[in-house]
């Protein structure tokens, strides 16, 4: 059925994050009527019990959720911790997170009787899941993919296109996900009339930001809820890796007012200087982010002197990303581990903190 | 015809051919009779604009064209219509309004069109530039309905026929997507919102996106409307046609 959105003329929703007030909505005026009305259909869809019901049968049938928790005790010896379980978005259909938004996303777009869907992605793993989640719903399927990414992840586009969307590639810049994201962004104000854009992670101009958020946020659940079967308590600590940040607060967000450590990973890169990282936290000062504003959000942004977006770089192309998305926020100085740049291992570097 | 009625708003990005060609550039505009003329201050990611501009904002960032120098370049052209300065929030947003203000007083810039700057996400930042004389346009888009388009003409106000047109106008925005002519835009849509934008404001209206063509710039002007000429005229420069041989024939 389709729910045509009301023409909605202002925002509902909080979209502004933390202190220092990140996030909001710094769109060009094209495409503010279309964010305008796809808050509206996301707070709408998000209350009707048949819109829940359909995204929990799908997530169960089609994603094959829930994803299990796997306890690795030989892992956990070797790091010399008591128990370490992973939870294992992997196991989903098309093999990652990316589908938990992705498919509520698509299903979003047909309620709201568009029929063309336009992506982003980075690693692939986002251009795959929307080109399932498209194919699973009869939509069309266009997803921008920077060239250096398409080099990297080829097995990723092939994927792609078996599942039937067409795969633009994006040559400016550095070729990786900023770039694909600013050709997304383009393409849709082009076409918003009757496209939906499907962002990916966190990010982006207000609603995306709450929207992938609370379409993740069924990775910390169901981890909560296996981890006290499984256990029979909290965990000590919940880490994450963090691109946008979808992945991080989907699967941290349930863990938030438990009494617990949170960490955040995010790409240490092969160098400090800027352009070799994508450490926007953890180097904050020191060559990592500062507040900026890049792809409709004011956030912790690589950048030059100038407010030119920097270069990134990690051996992950899913963490190849200048900005952290705007809710996943900064440690608080003085807070147990706060301060910690806790983990740097095979290139990625990490820092402690809420999200 | 309204007498603030300008025939032409060029539009050239800062930096491309380079920076030095820049006060000579803006000197034939002026030689030219126009009001005025929006300069790009380039940025890393334009994600309003199409192929033609990124490649310009491409070659200007790369030729050193950094905002500090975009704007003591504009401070030295002393023949110069009235400048819009186009650009995106993230550079001036790291200057910050004070030492924007300070960088923009020996220039020609008159108002600031900032693509992505909705007026309700930074007002301390955008009262703080008003109030120093540099003015946000308001832009309005095929997506923007009548009632919405009321109140954005009315938090980016008209300081009235006193002020020139960079200050007063409203950016019409012709087509859905970005910038650039490559596609023949179909003028019944935006004459239409034309009309009807009409009946809300006096203020002078330009419109551009996807223009480049002496006969739809004429048409435009037809309907009291001043056409913006972008992609088409960097295009022009980036190939070595002269600014007067390139608008010359669209000027009427």
């Amino acid at each position: 059925m389709t729910h045509a959105a009301p023409h909605a003329t202002a925002f509902t929703l909080p979209d502004r994050f933390g202190t220092a007030e990140f996030g909001g909505c710094y769109a060009p005026e094209t495409l503010m009527q279309p964010l305008l009305d796809l808050e509206a259909a996301f707070v709408a869809a998000v209350e009707d019990p048949a819109f829940q019901l359909e995204l929990k049968t799908e997530l169960r049938n089609f994603v094959g959720r829930p994803t299990p928790l796997t306890p690795a005790p030989r892992l956990a010896a070797r790091l010399g911790l008591d128990a370490l379980y992973l939870k294992r978005e992997d196991l989903t259909h098309t093999g990652a997170h990316k589908i938990n938004n992705a498919l509520a996303q698509a299903l979003l777009a047909k309620r709201m009787g568009k029929a063309e869907i336009i992506a982003e992605t980075g690693a692939g793993q986002h251009g795959v899941a929307t080109a399932a989640a498209c194919a699973r719903l009869g939509l069309s399927c266009t997803v921008y993919m920077g060239v250096t990414d398409m080099a990297r992840q080829a097995p990723n586009v092939a994927r792609m296109r078996m599942f039937g969307a067409t795969v633009v590639p994006v040559a400016s810049g550095q070729g990786t996900l900023k770039e694909a994201v600013n050709e997304a962004l383009r393409a849709w104000a082009g076409r918003c009339d009757a496209a939906h854009y499907i962002l990916g992670s966190a990010l982006g101009p207000h609603p995306f930001p709450t929207m992938v958020r609370t379409f993740q946020t069924v990775i910390g659940e169901e981890a909560l809820a296996q981890v006290l079967e499984q256990r029979g308590a909290l965990p000590d600590a919940v880490i994450a890796c963090a691109g946008g940040g979808s992945n991080g607060l989907g699967l941290l967000v349930p863990f938030l007012g438990y009494r617990l450590r949170r960490f955040v990973v995010e790409a240490g890169g092969h160098g400090d200087g800027l352009g070799e990282h994508a450490a926007r936290v953890s180097r904050e000062g020191q060559g990592g982010g500062r507040v900026g504003v890049l792809h409709g959000c004011k956030t912790l942004l690589l950048q030059d002197e100038h407010g030119h977006t920097a270069e990134t770089a990690s051996i992950s192309a899913g963490l190849d990303y200048p900005a952290l998305g705007p809710r996943t926020r900064r440690p608080r100085p003085g807070r147990e581990g706060g301060g910690a740049a806790g983990l740097r291992r095979d290139g990625a570097g990490g820092r402690e903190g809420p999200v | 015809m309204e007498p603030t009625m300008n025939p032409l708003l060029p539009f050239l990005m800062a930096g491309d051919p380079s920076l030095a060609a820049l006060p000579g550039l803006l000197s034939e505009a002026k030689a030219l009779g126009l009001d005025a003329i929006e300069v790009g201050l380039p940025h890393s990611d334009p994600i309003a604009d199409g192929p033609v501009l990124q490649a310009a904002a491409q070659r200007a960032i790369a030729d050193g064209a950094t905002p500090i120098k975009v704007l003591e370049a504009l401070a030295a052209c002393a023949e110069s219509p009235d400048v819009i300065l186009f650009t995106y929030l993230n550079p001036l947003f790291q200057l910050g309004a004070e030492r924007l203000i300070g960088l923009l007083r020996p220039t020609p810039v008159k108002a600031l069109l900032v693509v992505d700057l909705p007026d309700d996400q930074e007002p301390d930042f955008e009262r703080t530039l008003r109030d120093a004389g540099y003015p946000m346009v308001p832009l309005l888009a095929p997506t923007t309905d009548l009632e919405r388009a009321k109140g954005l003409l009315a938090r980016r106000p008209d300081p009235g026929p006193g002020a020139p047109f960079a200050q007063r106008f409203a950016y019409v925005v012709a087509r859905l997507g970005v910038t650039g002519s490559d596609q023949a835009t179909d003028l019944a849509p935006v004459r239409e919102r034309v009309a009807a934008l009409r009946g809300l404001s006096e203020r002078p209206l330009a419109v551009g996106f996807g223009l480049g063509d002496p006969a739809s710039l004429a048409a435009v002007r037809r309907w009291g409307t001043t056409p913006v000429v972008g992609s088409a005229l960097v295009k022009a420069l980036a190939a070595g046609t002269g600014l007067t041989g390139f608008l010359t024939p669209r000027l009427t």
